[in-house]
Formats: C-alpha cells, structure tokens, sequence
C-alpha cells in the first residue's frame, strides 16, 4: 500500500469498487475546484482579450480617418484636444496634443483605469496611443467600460460551474457502471473460485467469460493452480493409500515368522521374549500404517455418511465399552445427558471411533479415583458434547499442537502412537464438528464438540 | 483337511505353510491367479485362503468364478486393502470370512475352526479344559455342571487360549483378538493382565487352575 493509499483508507481493508468510487469521487471534486480556482482568470483573460482587439481596431480606424481627412474634422476645441462619449459614459474616444514631449506615452498602451466624465470617475479599459499630425504629438485615448465586464464574468462563472457539477455528477456514475461492468469478472472469480477456498476435489473448472486480459489470465492461473493442486493431493492419497498397502505385506511376512518361531518348543526364555517384544514393535508399525491409512481415506471423503445416530445412544454404548477400564483405574464417570441430538447424516463406525479415543484419553490421562463428566446439552442453538476429566491437564502453549500427527507431548509415559487425536480430530472434521479443548496442568481436560450440522 | 493359499507372496504363502502343516492341514499353494483358479476347480479343497491383490487377477473374481462353478470351499479372504467394501463384497460373493493384513496365524487358525463348526454344525460345539466345560454355541463356561459367569471379553480370552492350549499366546495376539480391529493408541496397555487376572479369580473358585501359565514377559498359556 502506498502512503497515499494508507492516509486515504487507513490501512482498511476494502472492496476494489469502493476504492475507485473514493477514486472518482476525490478526483472530480479536485477538478471543479481548481476548475473553480481559474475560471476568473481565464474569463478575464478571454474578455480582456476581446476588449483589447476591439479598442486596437478602433484606434486603427480612428488613426486612418485621420491622417485622411486632417484633424481639424475631429478636434474642435481650441485646445485642440477632443472628448467624445457615448450617453452611459460605457464609451469614450479623447485625443489630447501632447505639450510637453517628455511625458510621451509608449508606443502603445492598454490597462484599466477610473476616468472622469462628467464629474464622475468610473472604471474603463483603456488604449492609450500616441500619434505625430503637423508636427504636432497627440495622445489617443479609447476607453471602455469594464462594470458590464464583471457581470460577465460571474454569469459564466455560474453557468460553467453548474455545467461542470452536471457533468461531474454524470461521468461520476458512468465510471462506477463501468467499473461495475469491469470487475464482474473478478466478482465471479471471487464468489465462484475463491470465497471458501474450495477443497480441489470439489472445484469449478469452468472459464469465467471475460474481455479483460488480466482476469482472463488470473482465471487460467487459478484454474491451473487447483488442478496442480488436485493432481498434488490425488498422488498423495494414492502414495499413502499405496504405501500403506506395500508395507502390510511386509509387516505380514515377518509378523507370521515370528509366530511360526516362537511355537518351536526348544527357545530360552530369554529368546521368547525378544521375539514377544518383536512382535508388538510390528504390531506397533501396523497400526500407525493403519491410522495414516484411515485418516487419509476420512480425509479423501472416501467413507460414507448415511446413517444417522443419537448421541446419547452411541456414548452409552461407547463408555459401556470402556467400563472395565474405568474401573481399573477407579474413575467415576458422571453422565450430563441434558439433551439429546441426532447426528445425521454420519458414519457410525467413524463416530465410534471418534468417542471411544476421547473417552479413552480421559481415561489415560486421568489420575486414579479420578472423575470424568459428560454433557450434553444445547448452548444458543448448538449442541455441545463437553468431556471433562480430571486428570493431567496439559499445558495452554502444548493445546494447539495436540491435534498435529505425531506431535506427541511429553505428559505421559504410556506408550501410544500419537494418532489418536489427529484420528479424532479428522472424524469431527468429516462430519463438520468443531472441536475446542481447554486445559489446566494437574487439574484437567475438557474436549468441547459443537454440531453445528 | 485340504487348504489352498492363493498368495502371491512366496514369503507369507510359505509361513502360512509351516503353521497350517503343523495344525496337521494339508496345504496347496498357488501364486497366482490362474493357477488358483484350475486347482480349486481340480481338487477339492475344505479351505481356501485368497489373497486379493493377486498379479494377473482380483482374487474376488477368482472366488466369483470359483462359486459359479460350484465349488464348495469355505473362502477365507485375506487382504492388505482393509476396505469396509472388500469386506462386503468379498462376503456377498461368497467368501466365509474376511481377514485384513497383517494377521495372526492363531486369528487365522481359530477363524477356520469356527468356520468348520458352522459349516459342519459340530454336535458337541464344547471343549473340555482340565475341570472345565466350554460351550462355544451357548458361549458359556461349567465347571461340575456349575455356570461360571465370564464377560464376554474374559470368555474369548479363555476361549482363544483353550483353542491354542500348550501354546503361548502372546498380549499382542490375544489383544488382537480381544479388541480386533480397533484402532486404539495404547496398545501398551496391560488390560490383558487385568482380564486374565479376573478370569482366573473366578476360574479358580471353582477347581485348581495351575495350568493356566504366567510366561513372564511374554504373555499366557494353558498347559494340559
């Protein structure tokens, strides 16, 4: 942004319409202005112009009738000098000898100046001009009154500046139609392409018509980025779809040859267990490849969502699943079932999986004797599942990571592959739940779900 | 028993070979489609293990063609993609059971015993375990015409050891059969301890239940 820009809008964020509205309004205001500014000048300058060719015309004429038919035809006084006015004083001719050489005018000159007719000054545009007749030096004087001149030029002033606002007002809204007619393009760009940022799986191809080169060539560029794009996350999907694939082979091959090793009766101990320990290494493998896999299929939407479910239903079943768990550890769960909300459409395994991580992550998180409290309920038309423990807590600046794969914080010691939150985070996101926690160091969690389907 | 591993790889076709040979299967293999094709319309086999992402063709199109021609085979699908639709599909067209990579050999074993006593609706659907009486139909346990009262997870445990018994099972294989598939981020967990603990509480109100072995740092095994 420039300085100009920033003074003007205050580093506010606006639409390209507006700006070339403000544009064209400051900028026809700072041409009637000066425009405003000038037009006495110029005015003057036209006028005085005028007056000054017409007053050297009839110097001209007058000076011929001179020196054609002497001077005694006009000078009658016996000073022979010689005044003639019209019957508003608004004209005058005076032709005066010059007595004293000394105080000869130049050749020519022409300026305003108060003359006295009759006893009454007044303000007249003046040639004064002198001339050789006999041997004798005259000064000729034309004048013209400039009293109408003034009138003159306010009426042309007025008539101009309604002229220019009139115009003004006109080409004001022209230039916003055709700079509406201009940017429609890049309107349709805008709504259509860019406002959400589609996901590429689901984005326009099609040309948004334009006669503008520039948005012309933006729509290609958009077009070509999101198809790089797509291509970039279809390789993905396949890489880790693939990936995942080729390594469950491997992980087969040598999970079944160490089965196969540890029934030979003749091992030490001492083997058994390394080959035990081997065993849950892999077992460990195949399920991080298990959940990369299942979150890049959520991910490339490429579970279903038909079915439908009630909370209550699917957390009743999910906490009847952990019960032994919870008693392990003596942890009381208390039910806040306040409300009830259907989820629909969804995909009930998915949820499941969704719950039984959360829930579980109380658990192993939580200290024992400790308490979990679910509720359910609707704020401002929302529908919260809130699930809060007792347990660890983690820290405000750990919160953001926790969702991140294989960010995995250093609260525990229980061995985990660090994917169950990114699962869950990826299921609530496929079924357009959002997801906020909130925690405290050695007080607690609380995992808040909003449904806002 | 005449079982068929339809596995391309030579590696995991051989191990499934050695445990199934042990088990006293007799095992035939093929490591490809075509292959697999003519020997299950040439012999007749009790097992088919398939393995679907076979070079020169879907397995599913081999147990397609292998039902049309009426083999009857009980199919076990074995398969890397782990799709919920595999499963269905491999299931309409017949397959018995569908098992996703990496499997155990033990889950494999204990899912063909339980294929051949659907299949073959065994009368006496029990086992006997020292002074115990497992019904696998009414999934209840009697000791001296005494009903013990497991949960469920306690009776597969039990279940899944007896089937295996004088073998150890390690926590993985039994949390894999416990909790199957389920995606959990604590495998480290000692739930197994907790279930067998609990389980052999309430064993060993009934009768003496020293072959029920502790392998330190390994896992279990019923020792008869």
């Amino acid at each position: 942004m420039g300085f100009f820009e920033k003074v003007l809008f205050k580093k506010k964020v606006t639409t390209i319409q507006t700006k070339f509205a403000i544009y064209n309004a400051l900028s026809k205001s700072l041409i009637i202005l000066s425009f405003m500014a000038l037009l006495p000048l110029i005015v003057e300058k036209v006028v005085y112009d005028h007056i000054d060719k017409r007053l050297i015309a009839r110097t001209e004429r007058i000076l011929l009738t001179v020196q054609k038919g002497g001077i005694d035809d006009i000078v009658l006084e016996q000073d022979c000098s010689f005044e003639s006015y019209s019957i508003l004083k608004e004209e005058f001719v005076a032709i005066y000898p010059i007595l004293d050489p000394r105080k000869m005018p130049p050749s020519m000159e022409i300026k305003n100046e108060a003359w006295q007719i009759d006893g009454e000054k007044m303000q007249h545009r003046i040639i004064r001009r002198p001339f050789t007749y006999d041997n004798q030096l005259y000064e000729l004087n034309i004048g013209e009154g400039i009293s109408s001149i003034e009138q003159l030029k306010s009426t042309i002033q007025r008539f101009s500046l309604i002229m220019m606002i009139v115009v003004v007002v006109i080409s004001l809204f022209v230039d916003l139609g055709f700079v509406r007619i201009l940017m429609k393009p890049l309107d349709k760009i805008m709504h259509k392409k860019l406002q959400p940022v589609p996901s590429p799986n689901n984005f326009d191809f099609t040309t948004i018509p334009s006669t503008t080169h520039e948005f012309n060539k933006l729509d290609q560029r958009i077009n070509e980025m999101m198809l790089k794009l797509r291509d970039a996350f279809q390789i993905e999907k396949e890489f880790i779809s693939n990936v995942s694939h080729e390594l469950q082979t491997p992980i087969s091959i040598v999970q079944n040859r160490l089965e196969n090793i540890m029934i030979d009766a003749n091992l030490s101990d001492d083997v058994l267990v390394r080959l035990s320990d081997s065993q849950r290494t892999l077992n460990r493998m195949s399920k991080i490849i298990k959940a990369l896999l299942l979150i890049s299929k959520i991910e490339n939407d490429q579970y279903l969502k038909s079915e439908e479910v009630t909370t209550i239903n699917i957390l009743d079943e999910v906490i009847q699943d952990v019960e032994e768990r919870l008693n392990q550890k003596n942890i009381k769960l208390i039910k806040q079932f306040y409300e009830d909300f259907n989820i629909k459409p969804c995909n009930r395994t998915l949820l499941y999986t969704m719950f039984t991580n959360l829930i579980n992550n109380a658990i192993k998180y939580n200290k024992e004797d400790g308490s979990i409290i679910i509720t359910t309920k609707f704020i401002d038309d929302v529908f919260h599942i809130e699930i809060k423990d007792t347990g660890i807590g983690m820290k405000k600046e750990d919160l953001p990571a926790i969702f991140d794969r294989f960010k995995r914080l250093n609260t525990s010691t229980a061995e985990g592959f660090g994917l169950g939150l990114p699962i869950v985070k990826t299921i609530a996101a496929f079924h357009k739940i959002d997801i906020t926690v909130d925690s405290e160091p050695s007080v607690g969690s609380t995992f808040d779900l909003q449904f806002s389907m | 028993m005449n079982v068929l591993i339809v596995e391309d790889e030579r590696s995991l076709s051989h191990e499934m070979e050695i445990y199934l040979t042990r088990q006293n299967f007799n095992c035939d293999v093929a490591f490809n489609g075509k292959s697999g094709t003519d020997k299950v319309l040439t012999n007749s086999y009790d097992f088919v293990l398939l393995d679907l992402g076979l070079p020169d063709m879907d397995g599913l199109d081999l147990l397609k063609d292998a039902r049309k021609k009426g083999s009857e085979a009980a199919f076990i699908v074995l398969t890397a993609r782990g799709e919920v639709e595999d499963k269905i599909k491999g299931l309409d067209l017949g397959a018995d059971d569908y098992i996703p990579k990496p499997f155990s050999l033990a889950e494999l074993h204990s899912r063909m015993q339980a294929i051949l006593r659907r299949k073959h609706g065994l009368k006496s659907n029990t086992m006997t375990v020292a002074d115990f009486d497992i019904d696998i139909s009414n999934r209840t346990v009697q000791c001296k015409a005494q009903t013990i009262n497991l949960t469920k997870k306690e009776f597969d445990l039990f279940h899944y050891l007896s089937l295996h018994k004088n073998r150890v099972l390690t926590r993985t294989q039994l949390t894999e059969h416990i909790w199957g598939d389920v995606l959990e981020d604590d495998y480290e967990s000692n739930y197994i301890d907790v279930h067998v603990k609990n389980l052999r509480k309430k064993l060993s109100a009934h009768a003496p239940i020293d072959w029920f072995e502790t392998v330190r740092g390994v896992g279990y095994r019923i020792n008869i």
